[in-house]
């Protein structure tokens, strides 16, 4: 198709002129200068029309700084907010200072102090307020003429500036042709109606002396957020009636898996722990790593976090095999089903942005305290990555070794256990690395429920302010992370 | 039992979501283009017949997305035809229950991909012996017979290598001698040697053609190189756009191309092996009356003699080749015959 039908198709109005400066754009190598008058003169609008969105956005804006303190300016009406503000503060600051002298009267001189200090301080924050006062009513001209310039120079600006972002475009639409073109009625219709309703609420709000409520503040329902509150309270206290069993269930299930794990742990005798944990550090990752093992279990011991770190590897042991049993199978089914995919990539989006300490109150309100409310608060938290991992590792197997599999008579379990997830392994055992630390991570927030270990001994250092013991135990919680981590990874290198 | 091992006919194959009612107006004779538009669906294959004789090489010949590669998956049915039938070794694959099928992929049908598709965790020996794992033979069993396909490949001592260790001339060979462990009867081989670079091809194709020459086995080749497939093929199937545009020997694509777009494609291949004395020679007796030359002294030639053996006999003689069938003089052919004969076969 030739240039000239193409210019004509994507501009729809004034076709001729855009061919011709298209033209120019596109016959020089350097910047050209045409100037844009319709641009220049409908600013905004011809943007919106042209479905050029962001630029629209970004000249309502323009306009609005610009043309905000000419309005204002013009209607003389200041900035009642901060005269108030002025009035306010120099109010509190009188009464601070009748306090002092009352207190002096009575012979607390500590109390007055306190007043004539508070007294100064708001005094110089009124001071500050003051000057932006008088600062805002002396430069009622200069702000006039600054904004009509800043305008007219914006609108000069986006008068050169229009035709090459427009010709830009353009050379996008050639090859996708996806892209607004043209100037149909619907679009400028969109566009004015933005513009008159953007620009006629905002001169409204700015000039008139009664601007209804609503206009300023958004319009609460209070009475239906009432009513989703009781219902969730309502909710919670059905559910949990509901579920009664299950849920005990699941806590003692929790409860026998992270008892064992401790017993283990903090039962057995500390040198035959710690001899265990040297050597399979060395077997598993090399001597490097059996000495720093070794070195942070020493720091362990020799400080007293023995039994605490003990049984946050515990908690974090039980943790991550929940994670791992249940994470692994249910990203083989996310890497399977297309659908079960769409819908659970929000879900782990949610189960790892979401604050730790939203989740608390529900798993509270199901499992109670305790350690397995614990583990539960921390699987949300620490299983996502295992899925997506093994979900991604899954996705990268190459298909045609799976059609080799399937060539050679595998059945779908045998392509599964046969290449797909030994395929996958180092993606998967990426996501087991990375939920295991995620776990450890959560363990100072699960101690707020009462899971022990650790974290108690920083949530405790935090609520007296214990400087040290709180470095230190962070320290602990620190080294067991790396410990984790190293024999992890090591042993993940040292296999290829 | 016929001796036929592969028989496909009327197969279909379209792509998409509506692919049952695209297949209605695709059999009806819509385009391609307008199946496409009208059900977004694709036409993988159109209307296919191939019939691979026990112990033939059979190459099916196309450009990319010709649908050569689907066609092949037919046959042990990684791809589910839409409509037609397909006998392999006198069993209807379409009919078979899932257990079946895999009983079929596993013992009577190996393949070869493009790629190697080996899996890159287990040696070369348990690569190749991967198809007997999977029916659960026992250990000892699978690595003896897969130490001896290893042997047929000429890999022997790379067994506990990795194949990431190999050349991918190696690689293809493992894929061979894995696609040979349970002797299935059919080998599918989807341009296994295009991946590789030209003298390592070369190569392959040579030990290919040895291997195949000993082993007897029904093999049905994928190749988008017409070169390749008129080395290995006793007869080849040209595909374009899903169809099978034309199928016949070596000999007779070269010579007499069904169409245009199989002239194109022969245009560039030398036909000098592909054109044979019997086609070229004239009678004797014609010869002699105009140019009479002691029949006794000049070099002699068999009917199958292709162009490239005619240019090598005759180069030294003073007179025209005579052709010999068993001992009976059947034709001549002069030196300016044979310049023709070149020049039209270029």
């Amino acid at each position: 198709m030739s240039e000239e039908v193409l210019i004509r198709e994507f501009a729809g109005l004034n076709a001729p002129y855009y061919a011709r400066t298209f033209g120019v754009i596109q016959s020089s190598t350097r910047q050209t200068w045409t100037l844009n008058v319709g641009a220049m003169l409908f600013g905004a609008l011809w943007a919106g029309a042209r479905g050029l969105w962001f630029l629209f956005y970004l000249l309502v804006f323009l306009d609005i700084a610009a043309l905000a303190p000419v309005v204002l300016a013009l209607h003389g009406r200041g900035n009642p907010d901060l005269s108030a503000r002025v009035q306010q503060l120099e109010e509190t600051v009188a009464k601070r200072r009748t306090e002092a002298e009352t207190a002096l009267a009575e012979g607390n001189a500590s109390k007055s102090a306190t007043s004539t200090k508070l007294a100064d301080n708001l005094q110089k924050v009124a001071d500050a307020a003051r000057a932006d006062v008088s600062v805002n009513a002396a430069g009622t001209t200069e702000r006039l003429v600054l904004g009509l310039v800043a305008f007219g120079l914006a609108r000069l600006g986006l008068g050169f500036a229009a035709n090459p972002i427009y010709e830009r475009r353009y050379t996008v639409w050639r090859a996708t042709r996806n892209l607004p073109h043209g100037m149909p009625l619907h679009r400028i219709a969109i566009a004015s109606m933005l513009t008159a309703t953007i620009y006629g609420i905002l001169l409204f709000s700015m000039t008139s002396t009664s601007v209804p409520d609503w206009l300023i503040n958004f319009p609460v329902a209070k009475t239906w957020y009432e009513a989703v509150k009781d219902w969730l309270d309502a909710g919670f206290v059905a559910v949990y009636a509901a579920g009664k069993g299950f849920f005990e269930g699941v806590r003692n299930l929790i409860r026998i898996l992270v008892d064992s794990l401790e017993g283990g742990l903090v039962k057995t005798p500390w040198p035959v722990v710690a001899l265990v944990i040297c050597t399979a550090a060395w077997q598993l990752a090399g001597w490097r790593t059996a000495v720093f093992t070794a070195a942070a279990l020493a720091y362990l011991g020799l400080f007293g976090f023995w039994e605490l770190s003990m049984q946050t590897v515990a908690l974090l042991g039980a943790a991550s095999i929940l994670c791992i049993l249940l994470g692994i199978p249910l990203g083989v089914w996310f890497a399977r089903s297309r659908t079960a995919f769409h819908v659970a990539q929000p879900v782990l989006d949610f189960m790892q942005t979401m604050p730790a300490f939203v989740y608390l109150i529900p798993v509270i309100a199901f499992f109670g305290t305790g350690k397995p409310p614990g583990i539960i608060a921390t699987l949300i938290f620490g299983m996502p990555p295992v899925i997506r991992l093994t979900t991604l590792g899954l996705r990268g197997v190459p298909e045609d070794v799976k059609e080799a599999a399937r060539a050679y008579g595998a059945t779908e379990w045998q392509v599964l256990t046969g290449v797909e997830l030994p395929l996958a392994l180092p993606s998967i055992m990426t996501g087991i690395n990375q939920t295991i630390l995620m776990c450890l991570s959560m363990v100072v927030i699960a101690s707020l429920i009462g899971a022990q270990g650790l974290g108690s001994v920083v949530l405790q250092s935090l609520q007296y302010a214990a400087k040290g013991q709180g470095l230190l135990a962070g320290l602990a919680i620190l080294l067991c992370a790396m410990v984790i981590d190293r024999i992890v990874q090591g042993s993940f290198r040292k296999r290829d | 039992m016929n001796d036929l091992a592969i028989e496909m006919s009327g197969v279909w194959k379209i792509f998409g979501v509506q692919s049952a009612a695209a297949l209605i107006d695709a059999q009806a004779g819509a385009s391609k283009t307008d199946i496409l538009t009208r059900y977004r669906c694709v036409v993988g294959i159109a209307d296919a017949s191939i019939s691979v004789r026990r112990g033939e090489i059979f190459c099916i010949m196309g450009l990319s997305g010709s649908g050569k590669s689907t066609l092949v998956r037919h046959v042990n049915r990684l791809i589910e035809p839409s409509a037609g039938t397909i006998q392999v070794l006198g069993q209807d694959v379409r009919a078979l229950s899932a257990a079946a099928l895999r009983a079929l992929r596993a013992e009577r049908i190996g393949m070869v991909f493009q790629h190697m598709a080996l899996l890159p965790h287990r040696s070369v020996q348990d690569n190749v012996a991967y198809p007997l794992e999977l029916r659960g033979t026992a250990k000892a069993t699978r690595w003896h017979i897969s130490r001896e396909k290893l042997k047929l490949v000429g890999l022997t001592g790379y067994e506990d290598r990795f194949p990431k260790e190999l050349s991918g001339g190696m690689q293809q060979r493992v894929g061979l001698a894995r696609a040979l462990a349970a002797d299935p009867d059919i080998l599918l081989m989807d341009e296994p040697f295009s991946a590789l670079d030209p003298l390592i091809r070369r190569q392959l194709q040579d030990q290919f053609m040895a291997l195949s020459l000993k082993l007897g086995k029904t093999t049905l080749f994928i190749t988008h190189d017409l070169d390749e497939a008129i080395r290995l093929g006793h007869r080849i199937a040209i595909m374009k756009d899903g169809r099978i545009v034309q199928t016949g020997t070596p000999e007779q694509i070269v010579t007499q191309p069904a169409d245009e777009y199989v002239r194109d494609f022969v245009h560039n291949i030398s036909k000098l092996g592909l054109i044979f004395a019997r086609t070229v020679m004239e009678p004797l007796a014609k010869v002699l009356a105009v140019q009479f030359f002691d029949v006794t002294a000049a070099p002699k030639a068999s009917p199958e003699s292709n162009l490239e053996d005619l240019i090598d006999i005759a180069a030294g003689a003073q007179h025209p080749v005579v052709i010999q069938d068993g001992g009976v003089s059947v034709g001549a052919i002069t030196k300016d015959r044979l310049l023709i004969a070149i020049k039209e076969g270029k």
